[in-house]
């Protein structure tokens, strides 16, 4: 039982026309933080090409992400001009991508996780003690936009275009052949390498892909702030991304963004009018791990699914509940990946 | 097979009948003001402090410092009405950003006052300040107010380096000749640092050691043994407060050094969080500081006195802060008429000089930032046997430039753990 083929396109165009109109119906301030949603979408969604593909949890992220931001901030407040500010972020990105590639590619599962968050702890304590480069606990001011996306509203879709045009090129290396190798080393490496793949050098290429994805995100930070901390580096940006690629879905390209909006509404919109709104927000992610383990977007193709069969049942004996998505693709996976004891399911 | 599945889903319902009272219960009533407008004018008020997260005590105690004035006034300054808009900053730059963009963007105030971390009151004032909107600061990061001066900025308080001027002229003047600092690790350690180590090399005393610290040390260990095997005549903490001020200390009487090497602290080290902790091992410690709660003025008793009632503590440096920011705000508004016009407004506010207020007799320089009266405080018991910090001796007008003057100190960079100001 499936939806006519156009329904999924006719709500992408719905979405894509709300965004597009967003800025000259919404008051600013709701524009600014749908500016956030888009970037935080990015980083999050440069964190679901790692875990959705290869299954590799990172929660070091935002250590790249910062790399790229410092690169555009230090260059801007010295003058230098666009192209140096997007020179001097593209090879930093790089060179920290590069660092996080060779220090994880042999590794999977926990070990990569720890990694990951000790390699974002190292680039935070860089971003607090290098005070002559970074500014230090202050931060650098007078980081400003490029002159073409200077307004608000400029940038609102400036951010909004380069986050999905990110994630279409996401979308892509997920299809690729290289997409499918990295699904094949995380069912089973042994037979990849049997079959002729070399595993570490696909985790590494993989992790310099999502580690330039990052990046774009920091500069897209660091523009929209037009000012810079160590808090861009620190854990619980990393560790936010994470919610958000759980909360939305694991695998799914739109999951990023359906995790970024329900994540940055919280953060700023709901911490306005409830003092713990990150209760709301950890009652919610268990809510979403227990309950929809392919997070909400695959919750909501589950739901449509099941509605569909309720409208024509099945013909024959009721087939057994199985689930649609490959399960490695979920959250509870990801979460049994580390935790065996987390597979109740199967 | 069955009874499994039934049992797996009662598993679920309840759960989730507890997640949904965890929710409502986080959504218990927040403070939102609803001053109506009555007669005169109104003018509406950001307020950014840090209510949760990591800093969420200093957050909290501004709010109620920043309360606790307007409610005094009756929610006036003159005949004009001031209404107050509370954000949370959560102590994160890009947050304190973006809330500061709801608050001038989507409730349109006038004036933002806040937030207290150096980095968030960076990020925020720079925003509030493009948007040629006041910005009130309490913040001690140094460059705030002078290598990145803006005219719609008002600090109302005391640089971190300010208050440690007067420390490092009175060491060396009390004859200790060697010193030994001790801070944390960052731009507010290094800058009071600065202060104290720019001070008393300029009058002749040598620096035997400088300390770093992390920010949340947990073992102090090794930071008091350097200081130790330097035996030096003084020793000058630099401290944050919170955890770090109270470990250090256990540390410190652990090793015996009490009654050996004279330690003095800044403004944030010997504090009420501090006292309650500690005890008695604190009595007779030295700091130097601007907020003394046992200070001998009708002000301070009276707002101590209040704010005992009401929250069942001695207020702390940022409950005081808090205060007085409403007090500058509520002086320029009763001199404007009720008008505020950004960098016009800050015009006023600097006019303004109070004979005595929480701080003393407090007055601005020409580059928006308070001079005013530094404390060397000694720890005491109230007659209620509750420990506090009373004035030793007081030092008038300190400026933010030390003795050095305005274009001298401005010549030279701002303090870092590689330039605290060392003069042979």
């Amino acid at each position: 039982m499936r939806w006519p083929a156009w329904v999924p396109f006719a709500g992408l165009a719905v979405l894509a026309a709300a965004a597009v109109a967003a800025p000259y119906v919404l008051p600013g301030y709701a524009v600014t933080l749908l500016t956030l949603m888009f970037i935080a979408a990015l980083l999050a969604g440069s964190v679901n090409l790692l875990a959705g593909l290869a299954g590799l949890v990172s929660i070091g992220h935002a250590g790249i992400a910062a790399a790229g931001a410092y690169g555009v901030a230090w260059a801007a407040t010295r003058d230098l001009g666009l192209g140096a500010e997007l020179g001097v972020a593209a090879a930093l990105t790089l060179a920290v991508s590069v660092i996080y590639a060779l220090t994880t590619m042999r590794t999977s599962g926990i070990v990569f996780l720890m990694i990951t968050l000790a390699l974002g702890m190292t680039m935070f304590g860089l971003a607090v003690k290098l005070s002559s480069v970074t500014g230090g606990q202050n931060g650098l001011t007078g980081v400003g936009r490029p002159e073409a996306v200077e307004e608000w509203w400029q940038y609102y879709f400036f951010a909004a275009a380069v986050s999905v045009l990110c994630a279409l090129a996401m979308a892509v290396v997920s299809r690729s052949p290289f997409g499918l190798a990295l699904r094949g080393i995380r069912e089973s490496p042994s037979r990849m390498t049997s079959l002729g793949y070399s595993v570490p050098a696909a985790k590494f290429a993989a992790v310099v892909v999502s580690g330039c994805f990052a990046g774009c995100a920091g500069v897209l930070l660091a523009w929209n702030a037009e000012f810079m901390s160590p808090s861009v580096a620190s854990f619980p940006r990393s560790a936010l991304a994470v919610v958000m690629v759980i909360v939305g879905g694991v695998g799914t390209a739109l999951g990023p963004f359906v995790g970024a909006a329900v994540v940055v509404s919280g953060e700023y919109w709901l911490s306005s009018y409830v003092e713990r709104w990150q209760t709301v927000l950890g009652v919610l992610f268990i809510l979403v791990v227990l309950f929809t383990p392919g997070g909400i977007v695959g919750g909501l193709g589950d739901l449509t699914r099941r509605l569909a069969r309720r409208r024509r049942p099945a013909p024959g004996p009721a087939a057994p509940v199985v689930r649609r998505d490959d399960p490695s693709t979920s959250a509870a996976a990801v979460a049994a990946r580390s935790h065996p004891a987390g597979k109740e399911e199967s | 097979m069955i009874q499994a599945r039934t049992r797996h889903r009662w598993a679920r319902s309840l759960v989730g009948a507890v997640a949904l009272a965890l929710v409502l219960a986080a959504c218990a009533p927040g403070e939102e003001d609803s001053g109506e407008a009555a007669g005169g004018g109104t003018v509406k008020l950001g307020f950014i402090s840090p209510v949760t997260g990591f800093v969420a005590a200093l957050g909290t105690d501004m709010r109620r410092g920043w309360e606790m004035y307007w409610s005094e006034h009756g929610g006036k300054a003159g005949d004009t009405t001031v209404q107050t808009v509370f954000e949370d900053d959560t102590g994160d730059p890009e947050v304190a950003l973006t809330k500061a963009r709801r608050l001038v963007e989507q409730e349109q105030v006038q004036l933002v006052a806040g937030p207290i971390l150096a980095n968030t009151a960076y990020a925020v004032a720079d925003y509030v300040a493009g948007k040629e909107l006041p910005a009130i600061q309490m913040t001690g990061a140094d460059d705030l107010t002078q290598r990145k001066f803006d005219p719609h900025v008002l600090r109302v308080g005391y640089t971190s380096s300010q208050s440690n001027f007067p420390a490092g002229q009175a060491a060396y003047d009390e004859g200790h000749r060697t010193a030994v600092t001790i801070c944390p690790d960052y731009a507010f350690g290094w800058e009071s640092c600065g202060g104290f180590v720019s001070a008393f090399t300029g009058a002749g005393g040598k620096i035997t050691k400088q300390v770093w610290h992390p920010l949340g040390t947990q073992d102090f260990s090794t930071y008091v043994a350097q200081a130790k095997q330097a035996n030096p005549d003084v020793v000058f903490v630099g401290s944050a407060g919170g955890p770090d001020a109270i470990l250090f200390y256990k540390a410190w009487t652990g090793f015996g050094l009490k009654d050996k090497i004279p330690l003095i602290g800044n403004c944030c080290f010997a504090d009420q969080v501090f006292l309650r902790e500690t005890g008695d091992e604190a009595l007779d410690l030295s700091s130097f500081t601007y907020w003394v709660e046992g200070r001998d003025s009708e002000v301070v008793r009276k707002f101590v006195a209040a704010y005992e009632a009401k929250h069942k503590e001695i207020p702390s440096l940022y409950a005081a802060g808090a205060y007085m920011m409403a007090q500058v705000v509520d002086e320029a508004l009763r001199k404007t008429g009720g008008k505020i016009e950004g960098a016009k407004f800050i015009d006023a506010a600097r006019q303004v000089s109070l004979a005595d207020s929480l701080y003393g007799k407090l007055s601005f320089d020409d580059t928006n930032n308070v001079v005013g009266p530094v404390y060397q405080t000694r720890v005491a018991k109230r007659e209620d046997g509750t420990l506090w910090n009373t004035v030793a001796k007081t030092f008038p007008d300190v400026s933010q430039f030390g003795s050095e003057g305005k274009e001298a100190f401005l010549a030279h960079p701002v303090f870092s753990r590689d330039y605290t100001g060392v003069q042979q």
